[in-house]
C-alpha cells in the first residue's frame, strides 16, 4: 500500500515485464495443458500403430487372408460371450497336427499341449477394469471386426488400430450408421456397403435393431 | 395401537390432520394414523446423545482419519500424488492366458450355474451356485428344490465366504505332527483290525446330526463290520424337544412338518419358525403369500421370552418367560377343551398347573380363534420347549383336525431321532467310564458347544485316540490327537435329503482349496475305503441304490446321474407323511404329569439361551459377512449380549453397554455387556451362542462372550435362580440402528386389516397423499418411450427382517466388511439397511422392518450436488453411480434423503488375502478409497440380461431379471421390473391400494416403493 516506494522498486519497463511474462505463463501454460491434452489423445501414447511382439511369430495375414479362414473359427466365443477368445492351444493343434507339425516355429504350442501349460499372449487391445465392453452384442448387431481392429488380415503382428477412448467408443454409440453392416458380413474384411453408405446405413439400422445406449451403466457397473 | 400412539406429528403425506377414527360400537382395534416410531430406547425416551448424533450427516469420527496427523497426511498425499504421476508413466502390460484345453461347456466370460446342496440341521437344501471360470462366486436357491423353491437365508448366501477363509485348516496333523492321508490312512488301516477285534466295543462317533443316504449307508456298513461301535448324532441346538414330543404324543418317534399355505391360524409358542429351523425359508415364503391382505390373510400370535423376527410379524404377541410357556400351552389346552370340537382334550386339561397365572384374556381369545379355524390353525412350539410342550401341541393340532393341513408328521428322515444333548449324555457317560479308545468326531466343534458340566475337553484327553474332521482348527481340533481338515461343502461330493425325504445330491464347484477331505471319506477309511473318494462313495452308492430301487437307469447310470446332478433333486426319493397319527390325550395326561413336575424352579433371574441367526451355533463366526450383519432385532454387529427388558434393567441398576456379571446357583459366571431388548420379558437374561470363540479363527476370537460355562446339560435352554450383577466397563456395541436417523418422518406405514377394508378409510387417504406425484421444479423426464422403465416395489407385509437380501447384496456387490470400529462410527458399507421400527410401549412395542436402498429416485437430489456428475441418470431412469468419475465430495449422501449412500472411507479391499479375492463377483467394479457407493438395482445383471435377450432379438420378459434381493428373499417380499409393461408384476404392486412412496413428499419421485403392512388384529384383543 505504499505505491511511493512501490515506484521506486519497480522501473516502468517492468510493467513491460510483468506483461510479456503473464503471456509467456498463460500461453505457455495453456500450451501445456493443452499439449497434455492433445498427448494423450495421440496414437503414441495410446499405443497405436504399434506392433506387438508376441511369444509365438502368429501371422494373421497368412491364416486370414491366405487360408481363408472365418475370425470365428479361432475366436470362437465372440458371438456368445463378452470375450471374443483366444483360442485354446488344442484349437491351434487341431491343424497343425497334420501340417506343419514339425515346424521349429510351433515349438511352443506342442509344449504347451504336451505339458498341459498355457500360451500367454500379449493384450493388444485393452480397456480399463471399469469398463464391461461384451463382443456378443455387437456382432449381433453388425458392427465388423475391422471396424475396431482394422485389417487383421494384413498385420504381420497385430496392432491397435483405434484408440479405445470413451469418446471413440461414444462417438459410435452416438452414431452407429457409419459403422454398421449386414451380420453376416461381420468378419468380411473387404464389406463395402453398396450405394449410398448414409442410405445403407440407416436401412442396415432398422434391419438389425440399432438402439444404441449411452447410459454410464451401459459400459461401467 | 395404543393411545399414546397418538401424539405424533402429522402423517407427511397427508393434511387433514384428524387421527384414530374408532367409530362408537365398532369393534375394530384402535388404528394408530402416523405412528410415532422409534428405534432404540434411547430414541424413545429422548436421550440427548441420540438427538445431537442425529443432527450429524456421520457420526462423530467417521470423516477423521485415526492416528494420522494433518501434516503426515499432507506428506502423505503428495507422496502417492507424486507416485501416482509416476506409475502413469507406464504402459499396463496386460496378458492373455487362453486354455489349453477349452472345456466344452466353458465359455470364457459367461458365468456357469451348477446345482447343489448345503444342510446346516441334518436337512440339505438346494442350491445353484454361480461360477465364473471355475471360481464360485455367488450362492442362490435351487428353484426346482420343493423347501425352498429358489430362495435362501443369510447363512446359505454367506457359505461362499467360508469357502475362501484363509483360516481354514490346510494340514492333518497326527499327534502334533504333519501327516499325510495315505499315511493316515495305512495307519487307521492297522488300527481298525484291532478294533474289528472285540467288535468295536471301544469305538465310538460322534457325528453332525444328518440324513444323507451315503452316510447312512456307510454307517451301516461300518455297524457290521464294528457291530458294538456306537453312532451318536450331536448338535447342540437340536430340537429335542420336537422328535420327543412326537413320541410322547404318537407312541412312537416322528419328525413334524409344518405347512402354512392354508394356516388361517398360526400360535407360536417360542418358535421363531421364520427364521428358525431347517423349515424357515418354506414356512417364510408360504406365511407371507397368505399375509395378503383380504378375508383370506393368516393371523399371527407369538408367545416368547425375547422379541424375535417372528414376534415381530405377529399380529399379538405375548412376552413371557421361557419356562412358563409350558403354563401357558397348558392354559391353552384347558381353554380348548372347553370350546365345541376340542373337547377330547379335556383329560389333558386336568393337568395340574404350573403357577405363574398366563394372560387369561389373552389365551382365552386365542384358543377361540384357534378352535374358530378348525383344520386351519396351527400351534408351534419352538426347538427350546421341552417335550411336555411338543406332546401339548401335538395332541391340540390332532384334536383341531389340522393334521394333513397345516401339519403333517413324517418316519424319521433323519438317521437318529435324538441328536441333542441327551444323545451326547450317553458317550460323555461312556467316555467317564473308560469305555471309548477311539473317538471320531465329525460333529462341528463339540468341545466349545457341549454343556460345561459334560466337560467335554477334559474328558477327550482321556481317550487314547481321537479324530476330528474340521473346517477350521477350532477348539476341538486342539484338544484331539488326530485332525482332518474338511473340504468345504462346494468342494465335496457327497449327497443330502431335504424335508420331504428327497435326496440331494452335492457336487463341488471347486476342487478343494487346501487338500480337504469330506465326512464320508474319513467314515470310509474305517471300511478300508478312504482312498476311493468321496465322488466314488457317492456315485458307487447311488448306482446301487438305482439299480436295487428297479429305477429305470437306461443306457446307462451316467445318464440318469448326469440328471440329478442337473436337476439338483432325486424325485423318485420322496417319502410320504405317516397319516395314521393319534393321540390318547387321557394316556397322554398321565406321562406328561411327571414331566411337568420338572419344570425349572426357583427363584432370581431366568436365563435363556438363543441360537443365533449369524454365527448358529458358533460355526460361522469366522464369517465376516455374517459378523457384520445387524442382528434382525437388536441390529448389533460383531457381538452378543446380555438382553434384558428395560424394566429388570432399571431394578438392576443397569443401562445398554453396561457390563455385567451373570452368576448361576452353581457358581458358573460369566460376564458381558448388557442391551435393553424392548418387548423383552422381565427377570429373563436372553444371551446368544455361538461367541466368545477361542479356536484359530482370527475373526471369530474375542467377538462378543462365551455363554458356554452357564449351559448345563440338566437346562440346556432355561434356567432358574440366576443373579446378574453390575460391573465395571462399559461397552460400545457396533450398533446401527440409530444410524441415519429419519428425524421423527413415518418411513413405514401401517394398518389393521378392519381399516384397510373399508373404502375411503383414514389410512387410504394417507396413503393417497403420499403417492399422488408431487409438483417439481424440474421438467419431468418422460420414460414411457424407454422400452424399460425399471422399478421395484417392497411389501412390508411379506418383509419379515430376515437379513437374506442384505447378505446377497453384499455377495453380489463385491461389498466390503469394515469392522466393528468402523460399524460404531457409521462406516457400514450394506447396500440395503433393514430398519427396525418399534413403536407403542417400551415393554410391549410393535415391530416393522423395513429393507431402505436407493430408491432410484426420477428427480434425485443426489445427482444436483454432484460436482463431477459421478452421479447421473440412465435413459431407463437408473440413478447411476459412475465409480470412475466421483472425487469422493459426499455431497451425494449428504443430500440423499433417504441416505442410502455408502462412502468407501479407507481401501477395504486392500488387505484381503488373496483367496477372499476369488469371493469376487468379476461383473461388479471393485470400489477404492474415496469412492461414493450405492444400490445399483443388479444393473449388471439387467445388461447381462439386456445382451443375451437382444443377441437372441427379443425383449427381456417380466422376472427375467431378478435382483440379487429379489432372488434371496425367503418370503418374495421384493419384485423387481419395468414399468413399462402394464401385465408385469411390478406395474401391479406400483398400482396396489396398499402403494406409498417413501419420502415422496419431497418430490423425488422414487421407482422403488413399499407396500404398506396391515396387521390382522383380533378384535376380542383389541
Amino acid at each position: 500500500m505504499q505505491p511511493a516506494g512501490m515506484a521506486s522498486l519497480f522501473r516502468p519497463r517492468h510493467n513491460t515485464l510483468a506483461r510479456i511474462s503473464l503471456l509467456v505463463l498463460a500461453v505457455g501454460g495453456g500450451g501445456g495443458v493443452g499439449g497434455l491434452l492433445f498427448y494423450v489423445r495421440s496414437p503414441l501414447a495410446r499405443g497405436m500403430q504399434d506392433p506387438i511382439e508376441q511369444p509365438i511369430q502368429f501371422d494373421h495375414r497368412h491364416h486370414t487372408r491366405d487360408e481363408g479362414i472365418d475370425c470365428r473359427f479361432c475366436h470362437n466365443t465372440v458371438d456368445s460371450s463378452p470375450h471374443a477368445g483366444i483360442p485354446a492351444t488344442q484349437l491351434c493343434l487341431n491343424c497343425h497336427s497334420q501340417i506343419w507339425n514339425q515346424s521349429p516355429l510351433l515349438e511352443p504350442v506342442r509344449r504347451s499341449f504336451f505339458e498341459g501349460k498355457p500360451l500367454t499372449w500379449k493384450k493388444v487391445n485393452d480397456v480399463p477394469d471399469f469398463v464391461y465392453f461384451n463382443h456378443s452384442i455387437h456382432v449381433a448387431k453388425g458392427v465388423g471386426c475391422v471396424t475396431c481392429h482394422g485389417r487383421v488380415d494384413k498385420m504381420a503382428a497385430v496392432e491397435k488400430m483405434q484408440p479405445m477412448t470413451m469418446s471413440w467408443c461414444l462417438s459410435c454409440h452416438r452414431n452407429p450408421e457409419p459403422n454398421l453392416r449386414p451380420v453376416e458380413e461381420v468378419t468380411n474384411m473387404d464389406w463395402k456397403p453398396e450405394g449410398d453408405p448414409i442410405e445403407a446405413g440407416r436401412v442396415l439400422a432398422q434391419r438389425n435393431d440399432i438402439h444404441t445406449r449411452t447410459s454410464c451403466s451401459t459400459c461401467h457397473r | 395401537m395404543s393411545c399414546h400412539d397418538h401424539d405424533t406429528a402429522k402423517p407427511p403425506g397427508k393434511r387433514s390432520g384428524s387421527l384414530a377414527i374408532v367409530a362408537a360400537g365398532d369393534e375394530t382395534p384402535a388404528v394408530a394414523a402416523g405412528r410415532k416410531y422409534w428405534r432404540s430406547v434411547e430414541e424413545r425416551s429422548g436421550s440427548p446423545d441420540i438427538l445431537k448424533a442425529a443432527q450429524r450427516e456421520f457420526p462423530p469420527g467417521a470423516s477423521e482419519l485415526d492416528g494420522v496427523s494433518r501434516r503426515s497426511f499432507v506428506q502423505l498425499l503428495s507422496a502417492s500424488a507424486a507416485l501416482a504421476g509416476g506409475v502413469a508413466c507406464q504402459r499396463p502390460n496386460h496378458k492373455i492366458v487362453p486354455f489349453v484345453r477349452r472345456p466344452p461347456e466353458v465359455t470364457p466370460g459367461n458365468p456357469l450355474h451348477f446345482a447343489t446342496a448345503y444342510s446346516l440341521e441334518g436337512f440339505g437344501s438346494g442350491l445353484v451356485v454361480e461360477s465364473h471360470s471355475g471360481r464360485p462366486t455367488k450362492i442362490e436357491g435351487n428353484p426346482d428344490h420343493p423347501d425352498t423353491a429358489g430362495a435362501t437365508n443369510s447363512i446359505e448366501q454367506a457359505l461362499i465366504l467360508n469357502l475362501y477363509d484363509h483360516n481354514r485348516a490346510r494340514q492333518i496333523r497326527h499327534k502334533g505332527e504333519p501327516a499325510a492321508w495315505k499315511s493316515l490312512l495305512a495307519e487307521l488301516a492297522t488300527r481298525s483290525q484291532t478294533l474289528a477285534a472285540d467288535g468295536g466295543a471301544k469305538l465310538r462317533f460322534l457325528v453332525e446330526p444328518s440324513a444323507s443316504p451315503l452316510l447312512a449307508d456307510l454307517r451301516a456298513r461300518i455297524l457290521l463290520r464294528y457291530p458294538k461301535a456306537k453312532f451318536v448324532s450331536y448338535s447342540s441346538v437340536a430340537a429335542e424337544g420336537q422328535s420327543e414330543g412326537a413320541r410322547l404324543a404318537f407312541g412312537r418317534p416322528l419328525e413334524v412338518r409344518n405347512d402354512l399355505s392354508q394356516a388361517a391360524v398360526i400360535v407360536s409358542l417360542d418358535a421363531d419358525f421364520l427364521v428358525d429351523g431347517p423349515e424357515q425359508i418354506r414356512l417364510a415364503r408360504q406365511f407371507a403369500a397368505a399375509r395378503t391382505p383380504g378375508a383370506n390373510m393368516n393371523r399371527l400370535y407369538v408367545a416368547e421370552p425375547c422379541l424375535t423376527v417372528t414376534g415381530g410379524m405377529a399380529d399379538h404377541r405375548l412376552r413371557v418367560r421361557g419356562s412358563e410357556i409350558t403354563g401357558l400351552a397348558q392354559a391353552l389346552v384347558a381353554e380348548l377343551s372347553k370350546l365345541p370340537g376340542a373337547e377330547s382334550l379335556a383329560p389333558l386339561a386336568a393337568l395340574p398347573k404350573s403357577p405363574a397365572g398366563p394372560d387369561a384374556k389373552w389365551v382365552a381369545a386365542v384358543a377361540k380363534d384357534l378352535a374358530r379355524a378348525r383344520g386351519k390353525g396351527l400351534l408351534i412350539a419352538g426347538r427350546r420347549q421341552p417335550a411336555a410342550v411338543h406332546a401339548l401341541v401335538n395332541a391340540v393340532n390332532v384334536a383341531l383336525g389340522n393334521v394333513g393341513t397345516t401339519v403333517t408328521y413324517w418316519a424319521p428322515v433323519l438317521h437318529d431321532t435324538s441328536n441333542g444333548i441327551e444323545s451326547l449324555r450317553g458317550l460323555v457317560e461312556d467316555i467317564a467310564a473308560g469305555s471309548v479308545e477311539t473317538l471320531i468326531i465329525t460333529a462341528s466343534n463339540p468341545v466349545y458347544t457341549a454343556p460345561a458340566d459334560f466337560k467335554l475337553d477334559k474328558l477327550l484327553a482321556r481317550i487314547p485316540n481321537t479324530l476330528y474332521w474340521g473346517l477350521y482348527e477350532d477348539e476341538t481340533a486342539q484338544v484331539v490327537t488326530t485332525f482332518i481338515p474338511a473340504a468345504h461343502p462346494l468342494e465335496s461330493w457327497g449327497d443330502v435329503r431335504g424335508l420331504g425325504g428327497r435326496a440331494s445330491l452335492v457336487q463341488p464347484l471347486i476342487s478343494p482349496l487346501w487338500s480337504g477331505l469330506t465326512d464320508a471319506d474319513v467314515l470310509a477309511s474305517l471300511l478300508g475305503e478312504g482312498d476311493l473318494g468321496s465322488h466314488q462313495l457317492v456315485k458307487e452308492f447311488w448306482r446301487k441304490r438305482a439299480v436295487s430301487s428297479g429305477w429305470n437307469v437306461g443306457a446307462s447310470f451316467d445318464g440318469l446321474w448326469e440328471s440329478w446332478l442337473a436337476k439338483g433333486v432325486i424325485d423318485k426319493t420322496a417319502e410320504m407323511p405317516d397319516t395314521s397319527v393319534a393321540t390318547n390325550p387321557a394316556l397322554l395326561a398321565g406321562t406328561l404329569q411327571p414331566l411337568l413336575a420338572q419344570a425349572p424352579k426357583g427363584e432370581g433371574l431366568e436365563l435363556a439361551f438363543t441360537v443365533d441367526q449369524k454365527v448358529f451355533d458358533g460355526r460361522f463366526g469366522n464369517n465376516t459377512w455374517l459378523q457384520e450383519l445387524p442382528h434382525p432385532i437388536t441390529k448389533i454387529t460383531w457381538d452378543n449380549a446380555i438382553l434384558i427388558s428395560k424394566t429388570t434393567a432399571t431394578r438392576l441398576g443397569l443401562e445398554t453397554g453396561d457390563f455385567a456379571r451373570i452368576e448361576m446357583a452353581g457358581g458358573a459366571q460369566v460376564t458381558g455387556p448388557v442391551y435393553m431388548q424392548p418387548g423383552h420379558a422381565d427377570d429373563t437374561i436372553t444371551v446368544a451362542l455361538g461367541y466368545g470363540r477361542s479356536g484359530s479363527e482370527e475373526f471369530a476370537r474375542d467377538v462378543g462372550f462365551n455363554v458356554g460355562a452357564l449351559r448345563s446339560s440338566r437346562a440346556p435352554w432355561f434356567d432358574r435362580g440366576v443373579t446378574l450383577t453390575k460391573t465395571s466397563g462399559h461397552k460400545k456395541f457396533g450398533i446401527t440402528q440409530d444410524h441415519w436417523s429419519m428425524e421423527g418422518r413415518e418411513p413405514a406405514m401401517e394398518t389393521h386389516l378392519a381399516e384397510f377394508m373399508k373404502e375411503g378409510s383414514e389410512f387410504h387417504e394417507r396413503v393417497e397423499g403420499r403417492r399422488a406425484p408431487v409438483a417439481t421444479i424440474h421438467t419431468p423426464v418422460d420414460y414411457s418411450t424407454q422400452p424399460y422403465k425399471w422399478a421395484m416395489s417392497i411389501d412390508l407385509n411379506k418383509c419379515t427382517g430376515c437379513n437374506a437380501c442384505v447378505v446377497a447384496c453384499q455377495s453380489e456387490n463385491n461389498i466390503p466388511v469394515v469392522g466393528r470400529d468402523n460399524v460404531r462410527i457409521g462406516r457400514e458399507m450394506q447396500w440395503i439397511r433393514l430398519d427396525r421400527y418399534y413403536s407403542g410401549e417400551i415393554e410391549d412395542p410393535e415391530v416393522i422392518h423395513q429393507p431402505v436402498a436407493c430408491v432410484h429416485c426420477e428427480t434425485a437430489p443426489c445427482e444436483y450436488v454432484c460436482p463431477v456428475n459421478a452421479t447421473v441418470h440412465s435413459d431407463e431412469g437408473l440413478n447411476e453411480m459412475v465409480y470412475n468419475r466421483c472425487i469422493g465430495t459426499r455431497y451425494c449422501s449428504n443430500n440423499c434423503p433417504y441416505k442410502a449412500r455408502r462412502f468407501n472411507f479407507l481401501d477395504y479391499h486392500e488387505d484381503v488375502p488373496s483367496t477372499r479375492k476369488m469371493a469376487t463377483n468379476p461383473d461388479v467394479t471393485v470400489r477404492s478409497r474415496g469412492i461414493m457407493e450405492k444400490c445399483t438395482y443388479c444393473v449388471q445383471r439387467i445388461e447381462r440380461t439386456r445382451i443375451d435377450a437382444r443377441v437372441e432379438g427379443r425383449k427381456i420378459r417380466d422376472g427375467e431379471i431378478l435382483t440379487a434381493c429379489q432372488q434371496g428373499c425367503p418370503s418374495q417380499a421384493i419384485v423387481f421390473g419395468s414399468l413399462n409393461d402394464p401385465g408385469s408384476q411390478v406395474s401391479r404392486q406400483h398400482q396396489d391400494a396398499r402403494r406409498y412412496d417413501l419420502l415422496g413428499e419431497l418430490g423425488t419421485r422414487p421407482r422403488t416403493i413399499y407396500l404398506a403392512r396391515v396387521r390382522n388384529p383380533n378384535p376380542d384383543l383389541a
